[in-house]
């Protein structure tokens, strides 16, 4: 296990360090630049040229790079070309604002959804299956900002019973600050839900059609027993997978429903960062993104080999 | 002798000659009151001094109204509370050199002050200038600094912080790019003197009529600082003179302020005003239905429809100068014809333009920057109306068939509806356009001739923000002079045109002001370099218990005696 990790360490280190180089170059392909930007279309272009060269971003390409990466190593982020504030601070801010919407958001999809998934499972081709996979899979073709519009106009307008932002007040109490995500966390749990129910739907009905189910009904075993003990453990596998890959869209995609429900997150930082072409933003922003991809993707391999003894013997050896 | 006649008397030998000229345009009746309160707040004459005189004079009636008054319900108001806006995201650091959007206007604002304050009748309410004077010819402007003013940081203001405020903002190398566009040719480094701690004079490259108002809160980055303060620190601690001070802020969240008990004037009477950033419209909107929100800065007529038809919102709308300008490169086929630029401006549709795209919250355009809403100008020039014959027979006489131009332009506000429906119009002559629309970067550019689609172009669309004023529109939009026409993307060249600008410019009475500005409505209209279709009104919205808040066409609103009914 120990080389394993370690194994996943190195790739992880190299994956990140060409994620920074891409996204370093593609941020100079995107139209415009920085001063520009920040001074408007209107702006004189000596004015322009001044503030590039107030910002550095006149100077040669690798210049840039290279005082930019020695930087990230001393562990300074540096300051955000078009706010002016250290980068850490931003990127802190908001990312604790996603990981709290996104544990909310995880806290309430995963089990509903798992348990969505194994009961239209055991009740195969019933209506309540069909109520389930078509259920889930309407909700989940509907764009995000419809469903939060919804959400808003039922619960924060009409019903008046929730905030119509998931921003809370400053120094809120943690109940608050959960009510105020409550909307945006709702949202989604309908975009995931028909997803996320219909692979631990197929997972589980693999395992009920295999083998060792058969062997351990034919055993005696209650059914719930067999569900619990041998199905599940299963089943689950595949749904892992998707609960890891979704985990990062949770943390960092979310730039619509940040924008709708007003929240300070990853998702619109990153956004606003490339339209900016503020690059040390842009940079750090996508390391981080990068890093919860890798985070989240070993926590999945982990939980799979802890699963599966097989997974588990076979990264021994 | 009447006592009030007496009094005007008084007055009018204490005044000069230019405040003497507009007295009698007024009594004479060539001038209404609200022309009387505009012209005379610009020319430093205060607007209790005009309210009198209007009172004690008569003369001109008012012609309908040509502002719809920028603010909420007035009224008794309880004492004290927390008034929450909301705020589009501002797009830098709160640095009054660089800010160049709403967001950041509002920020400015909130804290800083400037020499006078432009309301929503484009009249000019002195703040730390008391009043203001030109010289003879207008180019000159002497204006009077208001004593025992202090900054939120305890220090006195005195006439160099003004000095050097606007010095900053006019350097060539770091100065504001936005306060250049409406100061470039019109005040020059140097040429500001304070020769008391009361006075500050400008010496101005030419004479200009309009030059307070270029020196107003129209000019949103002209926020008097402190001589010593580095711009770039002023996002630290928004140190200003305005009613209220900053207690906190977040960037890319917002901003919480509490009344300035040290304030010259009327202390403000909510206790606080937080500022709430938002990235786009929909949650603004739905800010102020779901009462997180008391006042809603600016909201377009499409993204805020809920808020028109809302019982529970009050709706601020506004007349402005805010325009899309749809030009014609006069030396490129097939537009080097006038007759094709005609052509084409007969074929739209304007009235369907602003009832379609902004429910009728718009003004029609004339195909000159001379908006409805600026006194200057002259209503008597007939409104040009879709006329879709005479297009098609100046399209023949011009030789021109087959016509197929490509239309460059961007995708935001309601930019791409306007194309389209500009091609169909243009459909209707024979007219083909193609539609070329891109993202802001990609059609502004580098923002210079040779490098930006939006001055290159043969044919395209450009949004400009509100002046109070159409000095900025005139000179820097359709100015044969390549130092001046920076923004020309017509390419067009009239030296008639320039000279007639040049008179406007200098103009310091409101009569030759409109006599030039019928001169130039006329000539665009036969040269039709560029397409005016409207002037749209700007929107805010406010609950329904607020009131007193004001909302200024630019972007400014003032809540200092913004407060909320029981």
């Amino acid at each position: 296990m120990g080389r394993f990790l370690l194994k996943r360490l190195g790739l992880a280190l190299i994956t990140l360090f060409l994620l920074g180089v891409f996204v370093f170059i593609g941020a100079q392909v995107l139209p415009g630049n920085v001063a520009r930007r920040i001074l408007g279309p209107f702006a004189d272009q000596s004015a322009v040229e001044n503030l590039n060269h107030q910002l550095g971003t006149d100077r040669p390409l690798l210049t840039q790079y290279w005082d930019w990466i020695t930087s990230f190593f001393r562990g300074d982020l540096g300051d955000s070309l078009a706010y002016h504030v250290p980068v850490s601070s931003l990127i802190g801010d908001a990312l604790v604002n996603s990981l709290k919407l996104a544990a909310l958001a995880f806290v309430l999809v995963v089990p509903i959804a798992i348990l969505g998934g194994v009961i239209a499972a055991l009740k195969r081709d019933r209506a309540i299956d069909r109520v389930i996979t078509l259920g889930g899979l309407s909700l989940s073709v509907i764009p995000e900002f419809v469903t939060g519009i919804m959400l808003i106009l039922v619960f924060a307008l009409w019903l008046d019973v929730l905030p119509v932002s998931a921003n809370a007040p400053d120094n809120a109490d943690p109940l608050t600050q959960i009510k105020y995500l409550l909307l945006p966390a709702f949202t989604l749990v309908l975009v995931l839900f028909g997803y996320i129910a219909r692979i631990t739907r197929a997972g589980t009905i693999e395992s009920l059609d295999s083998d060792y189910t058969r062997t351990a009904i034919l055993k005696g075993l209650p059914r719930r027993t067999v569900v619990r003990r041998h199905v599940l453990r299963n089943s689950l596998l595949p749904t892992i997978a998707v609960v890891a890959t979704q985990t990062g869209y949770l943390i960092v995609g979310l730039v619509v429903i940040e924008t709708l429900f007003n929240y300070p997150g990853m998702g619109r930082l990153i956004f606003t960062a490339a339209t900016q072409k503020d690059f040390p933003l842009l940079e750090a922003a996508v390391l981080i993104v990068g890093i919860v991809f890798l985070i989240a993707n070993l926590a999945a391999d982990l939980a799979y080999s802890l699963l599966n003894p097989r997974i588990r013997y076979a990264a021994a050896e | 002798m009447d006592e009030t006649q007496r009094r005007v008397d008084e007055i009018r030998k204490e005044s000069t000659e230019l405040e003497n000229h507009i007295i009698d345009q007024f009594i004479e009746g060539k001038m209404t009151r609200r022309d009387l309160m505009r012209r005379g707040t610009v020319v430093g004459m205060s607007i209790p001094l005009l309210s009198f005189i209007a009172a004690a004079c008569g003369g001109g009636n008012d012609s309908a109204s040509t502002g719809t008054g920028g603010g909420t319900a007035t009224g008794e108001v309880t004492a004290g509370g927390n008034v929450r806006v909301a705020l589009i995201q501002p797009t830098t650091a709160p640095n009054p050199l660089l800010v160049q959007d709403e967001g950041g206007a509002g920020l400015l604002g909130s804290t800083g002050e400037f020499l006078s304050f432009s309301n929503s009748d484009l009249e000019l309410e002195p703040r730390l200038a008391e009043k203001w004077e030109p010289n003879d010819d207008g180019s000159e402007w002497t204006f009077t600094i208001r004593q025992g003013v202090k900054f939120h940081s305890g220090a006195t203001l005195v006439a160099d912080d003004v000095v050097q405020t606007f010095e900053k903002l006019i350097n060539p190398k770091g100065g504001s790019a936005n306060a250049q566009s409406a100061l470039g040719g019109v005040l020059s480094p140097g040429n500001i003197e304070a020769p008391d701690d009361a006075t500050v004079v400008f010496h101005l490259d030419a004479p200009n009529g309009n030059f307070p108002t270029l020196v107003s809160s129209a000019n949103y980055n002209a926020i008097i600082i402190p001589a010593d303060l580095d711009p770039a620190d002023w996002g630290k601690t928004f140190e200003g003179t305005g009613p209220f001070k900053l207690q906190s802020f977040t960037p890319k969240q917002g901003a919480k302020f509490v009344r300035n008990d040290a304030y010259w004037g009327d202390k403000a009477n909510p206790d606080s005003m937080e500022l709430k950033f938002y990235d786009d419209e929909a949650p603004m909107v739905l800010g102020i239905q779901g009462d997180e929100v008391d006042f809603v800065e600016h909201f377009s007529v499409s993204g805020g429809k809920a808020l028109l038809d809302d019982p529970n919102v009050q709706v601020i709308a506004i007349r402005t100068a805010t325009h899309r300008q749809v030009h014609m490169r006069t030396d490129k086929d097939p537009f080097t014809d006038k007759r094709v630029r005609q052509a084409i401006a007969l074929s739209i549709d304007r009235a369907a333009l602003v009832d379609g795209l902004w429910e009728g919250k718009a003004d029609l355009g004339n195909d000159s920057p001379f908006a409805p809403v600026y006194p200057a100008t002259d209503t008597s020039v007939a409104q040009r109306e879709q006329d879709l014959e005479q297009a098609k027979q100046l399209l023949a006489d011009a030789g021109a068939s087959n016509v197929t131009v490509e239309l460059d332009t961007w995708n935001g506000f309601e930019i791409p509806d306007l194309a389209q429906l500009i091609k169909q119009n243009a459909a209707e002559i024979g007219v083909t356009l193609n539609l070329k629309i891109t993202d802001a970067a990609t059609y502004y550019g580098d923002g210079v001739f040779g490098k930006s689609r939006w001055l290159d172009s043969v044919m395209g669309i450009t949004d400009y923000g509100h002046r109070p004023v159409p000095n900025v529109y005139l000179t820097a939009s359709l100015s044969g002079d390549p130092k001046i026409g920076v923004w020309n993307s017509a390419h067009f060249k009239n030296d008639e045109y320039d000279s007639l600008v040049q008179q406007y410019v200098a103009a310091l009475d409101l009569d030759s002001q409109k006599g030039v500005a019928k001169q130039i409505q006329e000539l665009l209209l036969d040269e039709t370099p560029i397409i005016f279709p409207y002037f749209y009104n700007f929107l805010s919205a406010a609950k329904p218990n607020l009131k007193n808040a004001v909302s200024a066409a630019t972007g400014q609103f003032d809540l200092s005696k913004a407060g909320f009914t029981s």
